[in-house]
C-alpha cells in the first residue's frame, strides 16, 4: 500500500535523467498507441458501416444497411461479453477508475492480460458502434505503458504512478492535439497533486504525444471551429444557466448509468446476453435515428451549424443518446462515458439556444458557442475535471472569448453536479468499491488503511469466571491496564480494570462494557474520529461478522501510523525530482 | 532517375513489340495540344516508338464501348472513373512498386499511385469572379459566394451536384477533412441543399465546362464555379479580368491507366513511367495550369513558354495558396453518384 522502502533513492541527476527518459518512453508508446486505436476504430467503423460515409456509399442496398445496423452491435455486444467472460481475468471492462485506484495506492494496475483484452473490447466496442467513448480506454492504454516502469528498479519513489500518469497525459495529449489539457487532465483527475517530481515528466510525456499527434503523423485537430466570439455581455449569463441545465442532465445520465448496470445483471444472468441486448437496442434505435452509432463526430459537428436540428428532433436525440450510452456501459461494453458526455452536452446546449434565440427571440452569437459550453459544462461534471475541459476548449477552438464562456459553463455545473452527485463518475464508481475520495486524497488514503492491520501482540484477555487477583496479576506482568473479557466462544464482553472489585470471587460483575470497540473493517480515518475524547491505552477490534475478539490497537500506534501517512503524502505531493 | 530511362529505352529496343503503336487516349482540345508537346512528343523522340493520340469523353463507359476495338493502350483518366473501370476489371493491374522506387512514391501528392492508376495531374474546381462587378471589396472566402448581400449579381453554377454541395458545407463551417462525412448523411445533405436555397435564384446553370469564363466575361454572371484550366485560358488569352479565389478549392487528380485489352502493355508502362516524372508533369505545367501530382516537380516549374506568365501562381495545388482546399473523394463520388444525382433533382424540383 506505501512505497517499497527497500528502494534505495538514486542521486538527484540520475532520477532527473530516469524521470524525463520514462517521460519520452511513456509518451512516444502511449501517444503511438492512442493513434493506433482510433485507427483501428476508424477502420472497423467504415468496414462494419457504422461510419456514415461507408453507410451511404451502399445505399443502393438499404436492406444491407438495415441488416448491418441492427447485426454489427448486437453480434458486437455478443463477443465483447463472450470475450470478458472467457477470456479478460478481471471479467469487466477496465478504465480510468481503475487507474486512479492503482496510482493513488501506488498498487499494480490489473493484469497485463485484463488490460489489453479490455483494450481490445473497447475497439470493437467502438468499431461496432456502440454508445460508448473512446478516452477511457485510451486512458488506460496509457496507463499501461506507465504501469510497465513498476517492474524498474531506478531508484525514483512513486517511480510507477508518475509513469503512469505520463501515459494518461500523453494518451490525452495525442487524442485531443491538447498537450496543456493533458497534463491538467493527468494531475486533476490521475495524480491529484501537483509535486515537481510528478510535474515535469508529466509535461515531457504531454508534449511528445503532442509532437507525434501534429508533427510527426500531422492530424487534423478532433474539433476544429471557427467562430466570431460573444457579441452580447447576457450570454455569459445564458451560458452560466446552460451551465445549471447540463449539470442537472449530467446527474440523470450518472445516476442511470450506475443504476443500469446492476438492475439489468438482476434480470439477465448471462453477461454476453447484456451486451447483444443493449447493442440490439443501439441498433434498433439507430435504424431511426443513426446519430446514436459510434462516437458521433459528424453529430458533434453538426451541433454547431445553426439551424442542423430541429427542436423535437434534438430532445429525442439527447434521451436517446443518454438513455443507450448508460445501456451499453452498465451492460459492459467497454468504452467510455466522456465522448458521448461531449455529445449529450453539445445536444443540451443546442437545445437551450434553440429555446433562447428561437422561441424567446433572444439575439445571441450563434448556435456554436452553446454547444461547446454545454458539451464542457456537461463533460466536466461527469470526469470531474474542470480545469481539463476549460483547457480542452482553449486549445481546440484558440478562442479567449470561447474558453470564457465554456469556464462559465463549467463552473456552474461543477457546483451543482458536485454537490448532488460527486466530484465525478469515476469518484463515485470508486466510492463504491469503498474508496471515498470526497473529502481529499489524504482522507481517502487514510481511509484505506485498516486498524485491524495494527493490532498489539499480547493484549491481556479473561474469562468473566476469573478471579480478580489472577487477571491483574497477568495485567502487570504484561504491562497492560485492562483486560479484555471474552465469553466461551470468544467474543467481547466488556473491560475489566482492577481496582474496587479485587474482593469479588470472580470479575464478572465488574466488568464494563468497552467504551469503543474497533472492528476489522474500521479504517483508519474512521478511527482516528472516534478516538478523539476515549481515554486508555487500548481498544479492542472484533471481527464485524463473529463478534469475535481479534486484539487491541493502541491509541499511540494509531496516532504514529497516521503521523506516517501524512508524512509520506506531505512527501509525495512537495517532492522536487 | 537516369539509370531507370536508360534500362527502360534499353528494354523497349530491345522488345518487339516497340515496333507496335501506342494509342494513347485523352481529352482534346487544348489540354490534349499541351500533353503531347510537354509528355507525348518527348517520349516519342527519346525513344523512337510510334504512338497515336486519340480523344474520349472521359467516361468509363466510352473505354468498354470503343477500347478494344480501337487498340487504346495508355488513357487519361479522372481518378474516380479510373476506380470504377479498375473495379470491372477495364484496367490492366500496375504493381506501383516495379514501376517507381520508394523515394518517387514517397514523392506523390497528394495520393500515390495504386494497382491500377498513376496520378499525374491535379486541376480543380474554383470560384472565379468578374474583377469589374465589385469596385470596393472582392470576394476571398467560399462563404462570399453564398453572400448575395455584399456581393450581388447572378452565379455560374454547373447543373450537377458536384462540388456545390461541398462547398454549402466549406460555408456553414465544417472542416474540409469532415465535408464527406457530413455529406454522407441525410442531415449534411439538407443543410447542404438549404444552403443553396439562399442563393436559389441567383443561380445561372452550365453545362459546358467552358461556359463559366464565358459567362464572366460576358457580364451574364458575377462568380462563377467552375474549373481553373478555362478560367485561366480566358483570363490570359481573352484579357478577361477574372480573378481565381482558391479558398474551398475542390482539387480532382488527373491519372494515367493502362487497358486491360492493350496490345502492348511494354511500352504502355514505359509511356506511363515517363509522363509521370517531375520534369514532364512540370512541362506540362508550364503549358497549362494542371498542378504536378509529386512534390519535387513544383520546383521546376516556370514560365509559359508561350505568354511569359510565371505558371507556379496559377496551379491549383501550388504549395502558396492559402484558405481551405479539399481532395475530390473519388472513391466516395464513385459509390453516390446515383444519391446525389437524386436528391439534386428532388431539389431543382422543389424549386419550379
Amino acid at each position: 500500500m506505501t512505497a517499497d522502502p527497500s528502494i534505495s533513492t538514486a542521486p538527484p541527476l540520475l532520477r532527473v535523467l530516469v524521470l524525463t527518459g520514462t517521460a519520452l518512453v511513456v509518451g512516444t508508446a502511449a501517444s503511438l498507441a492512442a493513434i493506433a486505436l482510433v485507427e483501428l476504430v476508424a477502420l472497423l467503423n467504415t468496414s462494419l458501416l457504422v461510419a456514415p460515409k461507408a453507410r451511404v456509399q451502399w445505399e443502393s442496398l438499404p436492406w444491407l444497411v438495415a441488416a448491418t445496423t441492427i447485426l454489427v452491435p448486437t453480434l458486437g455486444g455478443l463477443i465483447v461479453g463472450l470475450v470478458h467472460r472467457h477470456l479478460s481475468p478481471a471479467e469487466r471492462p477496465l478504465g480510468p477508475p481503475d487507474v486512479i485506484e492503482a496510482v493513488q495506492f501506488h498498487k499494480p494496475l490489473p493484469g497485463l492480460r485484463s488490460g489489453l483484452i479490455s483494450t481490445g473490447t473497447a475497439a470493437l466496442s467502438l468499431g461496432a458502434g456502440a454508445s460508448v467513448g473512446q478516452y477511457g480506454p485510451m486512458v488506460y492504454l496509457g496507463a499501461i505503458f506507465g504501469g510497465a516502469a513498476r517492474r524498474l528498479r531506478l531508484g525514483v519513489p512513486h517511480l510507477a504512478s508518475i509513469a503512469i500518469g505520463c501515459g494518461v497525459a500523453a494518451a490525452i495529449s495525442t487524442a485531443f492535439n491538447a498537450p496543456i489539457a493533458g497534463v491538467l487532465f493527468a494531475h486533476e483527475v490521475v495524480l491529484r497533486h501537483y509535486a515537481t517530481r510528478a510535474f515535469a515528466p508529466v509535461t515531457v510525456a504531454s508534449v511528445t504525444g503532442y509532437v507525434f499527434a501534429n508533427v510527426i503523423f500531422e492530424r487534423p485537430a478532433l474539433f476544429r471551429i471557427e467562430t466570431p466570439g460573444i457579441a452580447h455581455g447576457y450570454e455569459f449569463a445564458l451560458v452560466a444557466a446552460l451551465g445549471l441545465i447540463v449539470a442537472a442532465g449530467a446527474i440523470v445520465f450518472m445516476r442511470l448509468l450506475l443504476g443500469l448496470g446492476p438492475a439489468l445483471a438482476r434480470r439477465v444472468k448471462r453477461p454476453e446476453l447484456r451486451t447483444a441486448l443493449a447493442g440490439l437496442a443501439v441498433g434498433l434505435t439507430a435504424l431511426a435515428l443513426p446519430d446514436v452509432l459510434g462516437i458521433g463526430t459528424s453529430t458533434l459537428r453538426f451541433a454547431t451549424i445553426d439551424g442542423a436540428f430541429g427542436p423535437v428532433e434534438v430532445v429525442i436525440l439527447i434521451i436517446a443518446k443518454i438513455v443507450l450510452t448508460a445501456l451499453c456501459i452498465g451492460a459492459g461494453f467497454s468504452g467510455g462515458a466522456f465522448s458521448p458526455a461531449l455529445l449529450i452536452g453539445s445536444l443540451i446546449g443546442v437545445f437551450f439556444w434553440t429555446v433562447a434565440s428561437g422561441f424567446a427571440a433572444v439575439p445571441t452569437s450563434g448556435v456554436a458557442i452553446y454547444a461547446i459550453s454545454g458539451m464542457m459544462g456537461f463533460a466536466s461534471a461527469v470526469i470531474g475535471a474542470p480545469l481539463t475541459c476549460i483547457l480542452i476548449v482553449f486549445e481546440l477552438t484558440r478562442n479567449y472569448d470561447v474558453t470564457i464562456a465554456a469556464m462559465v459553463a463549467v463552473v456552474f455545473s461543477n457546483l451543482v453536479s458536485h454537490r448532488a452527485f460527486g466530484r465525478s463518475l469515476f469518484d463515485v464508481q470508486l466510492a463504491r468499491r469503498g474508496i471515498d475520495f470526497s473529502l481529499g486524497r489524504d482522507r481517502a488514503h487514510l481511509a484505506a488503511l485498516e486498524v485491524v492491520d495494527y493490532l498489539r501482540t499480547g493484549a491481556v484477555t479473561a474469562r468473566p469466571d476469573e478471579p480478580p487477583p489472577d487477571v491483574a496479576a497477568r495485567l502487570q506482568q504484561h504491562g497492560w491496564r485492562e483486560a479484555f473479557v471474552l465469553d466461551g466462544d470468544g467474543r467481547l464482553l466488556g473491560v475489566f480494570a482492577p481496582g474496587a472489585q479485587d474482593a469479588a470471587a470472580r470479575i464478572g460483575p465488574g466488568v464494563d462494557p468497552a467504551r469503543l470497540v474497533f472492528d476489522d473493517t474500521t479504517d483508519l480515518a474512521e478511527a482516528m474520529e472516534r478516538l478523539r475524547g476515549f481515554v486508555g491505552d487500548a481498544v479492542p477490534v472484533v471481527s464485524a461478522t463473529t463478534g469475535k475478539f481479534l486484539g487491541a490497537v493502541s491509541e499511540a500506534d494509531l496516532v504514529a501510523a497516521w503521523l506516517d501517512e501524512a508524512a509520506r503524502l506531505r512527501k509525495e505531493e512537495n517532492a522536487s525530482a | 532517375m537516369r539509370l531507370l530511362e536508360l534500362c527502360l529505352a534499353w528494354a523497349l529496343c530491345a522488345t518487339p513489340v516497340a515496333a507496335e503503336d501506342l494509342t494513347i487516349v485523352s481529352w482534346g482540345g487544348a489540354y490534349e495540344a499541351a500533353q503531347r508537346q510537354a509528355v507525348i512528343d518527348p517520349f516519342a523522340a527519346q525513344t523512337g516508338q510510334k504512338v497515336d493520340v486519340t480523344s474520349y469523353d472521359g467516361s468509363w463507359t466510352a473505354l468498354a464501348e470503343r477500347g478494344p476495338a480501337e487498340g487504346w493502350d495508355v488513357i487519361d483518366m479522372l481518378a474516380d472513373q479510373a476506380r470504377v473501370a479498375c473495379a470491372r476489371g477495364l484496367l490492366l493491374q500496375l504493381d506501383p512498386g516495379a514501376l517507381f522506387s520508394s523515394e518517387a512514391l514517397a514523392d506523390f501528392t497528394p495520393v500515390r499511385p495504386d494497382r491500377c492508376s498513376v496520378p499525374q495531374n491535379a486541376y480543380a474546381r474554383v470560384m472565379a469572379f468578374d474583377d469589374r462587378a465589385f469596385a470596393g471589396v472582392k470576394p476571398t472566402r467560399i462563404e462570399d459566394f453564398f453572400d448575395t448581400a455584399r456581393f450581388p449579381g447572378p452565379r455560374a453554377v454547373q447543373l450537377s451536384p458536384d462540388g456545390i454541395l461541398e462547398w454549402a458545407l466549406l460555408a456553414e463551417g465544417v472542416p474540409p477533412e469532415q465535408v464527406y462525412g457530413l455529406l454522407s448523411t441525410d442531415r449534411g445533405l439538407r443543410l447542404a441543399f438549404r444552403k443553396l436555397d439562399t442563393i436559389r435564384d441567383d443561380i445561372v446553370w452550365w453545362q459546358d465546362p467552358a461556359e463559366p469564363a464565358r459567362m464572366l466575361r460576358d457580364g451574364r454572371a458575377v462568380m462563377a464555379a467552375g474549373f481553373n484550366g478555362r478560367f485561366f485560358d480566358v483570363a490570359q488569352n481573352g484579357r478577361v479580368p477574372i480573378d481565381i479565389v482558391w479558398d474551398g478549392r475542390v482539387i480532382g487528380i488527373e491519372v494515367w491507366a493502362i487497358a486491360a485489352t492493350t496490345d502492348a502493355p511494354d511500352a504502355a508502362r514505359a509511356f506511363i513511367t515517363h509522363a509521370t516524372e517531375a520534369a514532364s508533369m512540370a512541362r506540362l505545367a508550364t503549358r497549362i495550369p494542371y498542378g504536378p501530382t509529386r512534390r519535387s516537380a513544383f520546383d521546376r516549374i516556370g514560365l509559359n513558354p508561350e505568354t511569359g506568365v510565371p505558371m507556379r501562381a496559377y496551379l491549383p495545388n501550388a504549395p502558396q495558396h492559402g484558405g481551405r482546399a479539399l481532395v475530390r473523394d473519388s472513391a466516395w463520388y464513385a459509390n453516390t453518384e446515383d444519391l446525389r444525382q437524386r436528391r439534386f433533382q428532388t431539389w431543382l424540383d422543389a424549386g419550379r
